[in-house]
């Protein structure tokens, strides 16, 4: 007994951990499973419900799982990029129309813009159109938001954007799609002081080593409130836009909790009933060296003046920080409005990378608590060593959507709670 | 669609088992533990060497944790047993030991299962993160009938029970157990009895006795004791000639009242109960119309656990509907002080 009697770390990476999870498929996606911020639900006129994937990087475009049973995702179609400098980090869907973002590595190149697609017929999508936001300082789109069928918000370069700071380059844009064929540029904001030419000073920046940019990432805007859009601005902080006038867009607050801490605001999540935020960061540093990125409860009863009140209760940091890869917040599931979309008030999904997927019950806002988890094993051949959930869905029925960054693919999961 | 949150699904459960010495509880803990089946389940136990499993032993992640080939975490209760369930949810929390989904404690022998509820429902660590799930009581087939007539406190864990196990079957005769199982239906009339021999048991028969979701299934009517297959003759099968010789005043009463309450009524009649009756209201469960809202209680003596509001009602039948296990209280003055309290609660 007494050479057992050491404490050692139960919880290895190959080791998965769940509370309150359970895993009902796991798919990888044909070996092509490292997963980027994308994932949107089509419900097609038969009733068959389409899961659309976006890939973390080239080969892969995007991918169409059918999953109308849950338990068993059934992988339709996986489509090809021009080229390997070039992905296609986000998408969503609405009705039979899905969009899908371009980024290329370096500026100037190109495919660099938005894709729209019609997929009634989901095993062959046809393209509308392609939106170019090309130009000799933009990479393009990192991320999209469709959820109206009228209005593509989106973070992106443009051909004639020339940001003070190359990591600056990709600002809040809004495409009109109402006729899908021919989109055209509705409305524009960015952080004043990052464009050359602008009459404001450029923004401090970080220390260097968490200097991320001063640029758009999530760009939400809900039915609830038209006139709004809910901006992760990275090192710039959240955002809250007026946008009732597109084409003079005003800010209505503004919050950064950086410095103190490390930068990149993700998500801006509004919680409308209850006049709060839920804002992540991203962590994007390996082995806990940008610890902590937290996800944070924040008072927005008045617009002009939000407050800080909580964070949600983080995995433990030794339990995590050198178990392979990044370890901290990224994507929440957005309470979509489509017709296949989880939505609460209280209850909010995310992804941790290595911490896994994580749900939390928010109904104390000042003491958010942690109610369920699951985190894979490493998929094999994994090269951060462990997993790194990347991005969540979660559908009216409750079931959760969950991919990896690299090589595991997606797991389709259970709560019980 | 419902978006909130079950207040009950994502406690991780617990079950007791209590039993006399000499019941056969190390032998039924020490086979349970190498189940097959045991894998992700922690049990508490008091002493670690009674049930020989060094073989088994894959890792120990602290000098009271330890993690068998099976999957199964070995706990043994260092301080005390709210100290041990704490630790247990720190440790898992803090990824330093094996993930477990729910909990099996085995009580000492002499212990009156209460203050063990009372831990779990004013600890509020415990209190969020698990629930008690149930109460198995281990009666020995050759003395059990013996203990109940000297014993109060078997006749206690009798009345809390969720499941009896009848044990050493093998050693008594058939009219032993026969007069055996009246005696134990008599005191509770809720609990289903089972026999097992040397401890064999699958570990789904000690689990799934509570509520564990707020949402009304078959489940919820499982455990407010309503049998959906009435299976004929039930209940009246051991009121025959046979004598019992426990404590005669210790018996289950079943009430219904088909007017809705207020909670402020419900509430004050079951505190006036309980304050002057405490010690002698063994066990309390069932499901209370709370102005059309069905409410599902459940209590030890004094102590309740919160009460849980259902998403619907799990049958046609709208009646408050509950089940006491009391110690000398005629059902007549139950009902009585409901009524009464109910009366001037909602006169004007």
């Amino acid at each position: 007994m007494a050479t057992l009697s050491t404490p050692q770390q139960a919880a290895r990476p190959d080791q998965t951990l769940s509370r309150n999870m359970k895993l009902l498929a796991h798919n990888d996606l044909s070996g092509f499973g490292g997963m980027g911020e994308g994932i949107s639900m089509q419900v097609t006129a038969n009733g068959r419900r389409i899961l659309w994937l976006a890939h973390e990087s080239a080969p892969k475009n995007f991918t169409g799982v059918d999953v109308t049973d849950p338990k068993n995702p059934r992988m339709i179609v996986q489509t090809e990029l021009p080229h390997a400098k070039v992905r296609s980090n986000s998408l969503d869907v609405v009705g039979d129309i899905l969009a899908v973002a371009y980024q290329t590595q370096v500026p100037g190149m190109k495919p660099a813009g938005v894709d729209l697609f019609d997929v009634s017929v989901p095993e062959a999508p046809k393209l509308i159109s392609h939106f170019d936001c090309s130009g000799p300082y933009s990479r393009g789109v990192h991320a999209v938001w469709f959820v109206d069928g009228k209005y593509v918000h989106m973070s992106s370069g443009a051909p004639d954007f020339q940001p003070r700071n190359q990591l600056d380059d990709q600002f809040y844009r809004i495409l009109d799609v109402s006729n899908p064929s021919k989109p055209v540029e509705a409305g524009r904001w960015w952080y004043p002081g990052t464009r050359e030419g602008d009459a404001e000073p450029a923004p401090q920046r970080l220390v260097s080593k968490f200097d991320t940019g001063f640029r758009a990432h999530n760009t939400n805007v809900f039915p609830e409130r038209p006139d709004r859009a809910y901006i992760g601005y990275i090192d710039g902080g959240a955002f809250v836009l007026d946008i009732s006038d597109m084409s003079d867009i005003k800010v209505k607050s503004h919050w950064n909790h950086s410095p103190p801490f490390n930068g990149f605001i993700h998500t801006l999540l509004p919680l409308f009933e209850r006049n709060l935020w839920v804002v992540s960061d991203e962590c994007v540093q390996d082995g806990g060296a940008d610890w902590p990125k937290l996800v944070w409860v924040v008072d927005s009863r008045n617009e002009a003046n939000p407050v800080p009140i909580g964070t949600f209760p983080a995995a433990p940091y030794d339990a995590f920080a050198r178990r392979g890869g990044r370890f901290g917040a990224h994507n929440m599931h957005e309470n979509l409005p489509g017709p296949a979309s989880f939505r609460s008030d209280t209850i909010i999904v995310g992804t941790f990378f290595n911490a896994g997927v994580r749900v939390y019950d928010t109904t104390n806002p000042y003491q958010v608590e942690e109610i369920a988890y699951y985190v894979p094993g490493a998929p094999p051949l994994s090269p951060a060593g462990a997993i790194q959930l990347n991005d969540v869905f979660v559908d009216e029925n409750r079931i959760v959507y969950t991919v990896d960054r690299f090589g595991g693919g997606l797991y389709v999961l259970e709560m019980n709670i | 669609m419902a978006t909130g949150r079950d207040p009950l699904a994502g406690k991780l459960p617990v079950t007791l088992i209590t039993g006399f010495l000499g019941s056969g509880k190390t032998t039924l803990i020490s086979k349970l533990v190498r189940h097959p089946d045991m894998n992700r389940v922690a049990v508490v136990i008091n002493e670690i060497g009674e049930i020989g499993i060094d073989h088994d032993l894959v890792t120990m992640s602290s000098e009271n944790i330890s993690l068998l080939a099976n999957g199964c975490i070995c706990c043994t209760v260092r301080t005390d047993l709210q100290e041990t369930l704490r630790e247990l949810f720190n440790q898992r929390r803090a990824g330093l030991m094996a993930d477990f989904d729910r909990v099996i404690v085995e009580t000492t022998g002499m212990a009156d299962p209460a203050p063990v509820v009372q831990t779990m429902v004013s600890d509020t660590l415990l209190e969020a993160q698990f629930r008690l799930d149930g109460v198995v009581t281990l009666v020995d087939a050759v003395n059990g009938a013996h203990l109940l007539e000297h014993q109060p406190e078997a006749g206690k864990q009798v009345a809390l029970a969720d499941r009896i196990l009848i044990t050493k079957g093998d050693l008594a005769s058939p009219q032993q157990i026969g007069d055996l199982e009246a005696t134990l239906h008599a005191i509770n009339r809720q609990a289903d009895i089972r026999h097992v021999l040397m401890g064999e048991i699958a570990p789904s028969e000690l689990t799934g006795l509570g509520m564990g979701s707020a949402r009304a299934t078959d489940a919820t009517l499982r455990f407010l004791g309503e049998k959906l297959d009435a299976a004929a003759g039930e209940g009246e099968r051991y009121l025959g000639a046979r004598t019992t010789r426990h404590d005669p005043r210790i018996g289950t009463l079943s009430l219904r009242f088909d007017t809705p309450f207020t909670w402020d009524a419900f509430s004050a009649a079951l505190q006036l109960l309980t304050n002057l009756r405490g010690p002698d209201m063994l066990r309390v469960k069932g499901i209370v119309n709370v102005e059309g809202k069905p409410v599902v209680v459940q209590g030890v003596q004094h102590i309740f656990h919160p009460p849980v509001t259902l998403d619907r009602w799990p049958s046609e039948d709208r009646g408050t509907r509950l089940v006491f296990i009391t110690r000398g209280i005629p059902a007549a003055s139950i009902r009585s002080l409901f009524d009464a309290v109910g009366a001037i609660a909602s006169a004007d």
